[in-house]
């Protein structure tokens, strides 16, 4: 294969979308509608309302140590309490590991590895606790997100998949123009007349296709990114993106899906003679992705770095087996002979 | 030179071109014609290696048609206009150009130069700025004419070159190709166009799924007429068309009002005879002429019409 026809193809494709409206309007604004809209709609309420998850500040001196010891009632501050059993005690401002507290009130502490019976618990972070029949409120949990941060992490990876899907709708868009409008004007006669092979002139086409896809959408993955860092990074108490997982999906996995549907649309276009039709039939591709996301919101799998390489490799090996049926689609003989 | 060897092409159970033999000399311009259907643009697609044959083969420039590499090398020697222009609408005439000179290797400082003097010889240097798609269609074709010359093809193939043009634009078309047949390049010529085939082509093609006849059009015309002499009297009589038919050299007599169609083996020979008898029989000769046989007389001839 020659290069340098690949781009010359390539490029002219190209300036014929500059001048095409509906594929100008596609690839400005729905990565902007993903990238910036979507994000803001969605993450702006739990900036504004969520609350911060960062653990609090607990003012601490210590003044004594107590280990292995049985406490009955009193009221203790600044106290490191470590393998002790606590009744009826009243303690601010302390640490427990280790310990059993019943009915004891505990406020501004932190507790590790501790059990609470019967008691209460307010403004402290814990660590590994666990409650019985104690009540708590405004509690802290180390080391694991809360509610509101597991939720806003999923839908992070929500909207993340946008960045997947992307590839896969703009060239549903792009190819019905380019290939059923090239067949309904007739211009790939005399294309197909030029001292060109059929592999050339489809790798230039998909090239015009792939290159302007894949641009806009990862351009739009950096205001994304920065967007979501400054909402999110409030209640999650850092910035999550972005993560291995998602580097993965989106400069791995969504060229391939673009790959996808390029070559599905090729196959699509040749068997249609109207754009919409073209159009209608090629999203049928974003169907593997919808699915992607459906079972991610379900929660069957986590999508960690390892799924998504797999994701990658699967979608890489059908890719292979579409591209070969791309090829025999698009060869002189079939586009003259049988494209309808 | 252009040879082809029972070029064969079927589509399905259906026989498009059918055992084609032919050949093209170098600096010849042939035309096929015949009517929709008749294979005239499979057999094009075949010569540009377009399509496939089902059966035999053809060499275009010594290169064999039916090998891959030899058809790469086929496509950068020929210029096609196809039937429809299939410009690309939203780029400028000149970008279209450009596009096609790069796709057959015109080095980067010929290829303005190039595109400049074609536009300017099709009038269209004024306008190559503009969107194709706001052209007329003789505009367009002249565009479509310049994409196939704009590499200087050794074999241009031409479907339909003036077809659904006005008369105008027909004209500055002919015309065009006419000098084009004067630089000598060979061009081959699908046309419904029996006038414009007269015009243009050494030699015509009559297609059919296979090729009816070949020739020149004096030839074709030849092949199933012979010599007509028409002799316009002042006033017929009768009796001479007995004592015309007895004449040597004629094969047939035929009286239309005061006019005589007299078939005739050698016009020089027999012509004075013809005269001589006439004045003879006391007629008095208005003029006298040869019947010249179109094209279209052979064409319906051969494809089954009266004439």
């Amino acid at each position: 294969m020659r290069l340098d026809r690949i781009w010359i193809v390539a490029r002219k494709d190209m300036s014929e979308f500059r001048t095409n409206k509906y594929i100008m309007y596609s690839l400005v604004l729905m990565p902007l509608l993903m990238a910036l809209v979507l994000p803001l709609i969605y993450l702006t309420p739990f900036t504004m309302f969520a609350e911060p998850s960062d653990p609090f500040e607990i003012d601490f001196e210590e003044a004594g140590i107590m280990i292995g010891k049985d406490v009955q009632g009193g009221s203790y501050n600044n106290i490191t309490f470590v393998n002790c059993t606590l009744v009826d005690v009243v303690a601010v401002n302390c640490h427990f590991e280790g310990c059993e507290l019943s009915n004891s009130l505990v406020r501004t502490s932190v507790l590790a590895n501790t059990t609470l019976r019967d008691g209460a618990i307010m403004r402290s972070n814990v660590l590994n606790v666990t409650f019985e029949n104690a009540v708590a409120s405004d509690v802290r949990t180390l080391g694991e997100d809360g509610e509101q941060e597991v939720f806003l992490k999923q839908f992070i990876n929500f909207l993340l998949l946008f960045f997947v899907l992307i590839p896969a709708i703009l060239p549903t868009v792009i190819a019905s123009y380019t290939f059923v409008g090239e067949k309904l004007n007739r211009s790939l006669e005399p294309l197909l007349a030029t001292p060109t092979t059929d592999a050339e002139l489809l790798a230039g086409k998909s090239l015009s296709i792939f290159l302007p896809t894949m641009l806009v959408t990862w351009l739009s993955f950096i205001p994304f990114v920065l967007l979501v860092n400054f909402l999110s990074a409030p209640v999650i108490g850092y910035a999550p993106l972005p993560d291995a997982t998602w580097l993965i999906g989106v400069f791995l996995l969504a060229p391939l899906f673009c790959i996808m549907a390029i070559a599905l649309n090729v196959v699509v276009s040749s068997r249609v003679t109207d754009v919409r039709a073209a159009q209608q039939l090629g999203s049928l591709v974003v169907l593997p992705v919808v699915i992607l996301f459906a079972v991610s919101l379900s929660g069957l799998f986590a999508l960690g770095p390892l799924t998504m390489l797999l994701l990658t490799a699967a979608v890489a090996l059908v890719d292979l087996g579409i591209m070969s049926l791309t090829l025999k689609t698009f060869r002189r003989e079939e586009i003259l002979v049988r494209w309808k | 030179m252009i040879e082809t060897h029972g070029l064969t092409r079927r589509f399905g159970d259906t026989i498009a071109v059918d055992s084609l033999d032919l050949k093209i000399r170098d600096g010849e311009v042939f035309g096929f014609i015949g009517p929709n259907g008749a294979g005239k643009t499979t057999t094009v697609r075949m010569l540009c290696c377009l399509i496939a044959p089902t059966a035999g083969t053809a060499y275009v420039h010594g290169l064999d048609i039916t090998r891959p590499e030899e058809a790469l090398m086929i496509r950068g020697k020929i210029g096609l206009l196809p039937e429809v222009p299939g410009l690309y609408e939203t780029l400028s005439a000149y970008r279209n150009l450009d596009f096609y000179a790069q796709m057959y290797d015109v080095p980067k400082g010929v290829r303005a130069e190039r595109i400049e003097s074609l536009l300017k010889t099709l009038s269209m240097w004024d306008r190559r700025d503009d969107p194709v798609g706001k052209f007329s269609k003789g505009m367009k074709q002249k565009i479509a004419i310049a994409r196939a010359l704009v590499h200087e093809p050794d074999y241009l193939f031409l479907d339909e070159p003036t077809s659904g043009l006005d008369p105008e634009a027909s004209l500055t078309v002919r015309n065009y190709l006419l000098d084009l047949k004067k630089e000598g390049r060979t061009i081959f010529i699908n046309t419904h166009n029996l006038d414009e085939a007269t015009r243009l082509c050494d030699r015509v093609g009559v297609m059919k799924t296979g090729l009816l006849a070949v020739g020149t059009p004096d030839e074709l015309a030849d092949m199933f007429w012979g010599h007509t002499t028409v002799v316009r009297l002042r006033r017929a009589v009768p009796g001479m068309a007995e004592v015309l038919r007895s004449l040597p050299g004629v094969t047939g007599v035929r009286q239309e009002g005061d006019a005589f169609l007299v078939e005739v083996t050698s016009p020089d020979d027999t012509n004075p005879l013809i005269v001589r008898a006439l004045v003879e029989q006391g007629g008095e000769v208005l003029s006298m002429g040869e019947l010249k046989r179109g094209l279209e007389d052979v064409y319906l001839r051969l494809l089954g019409g009266k004439r």
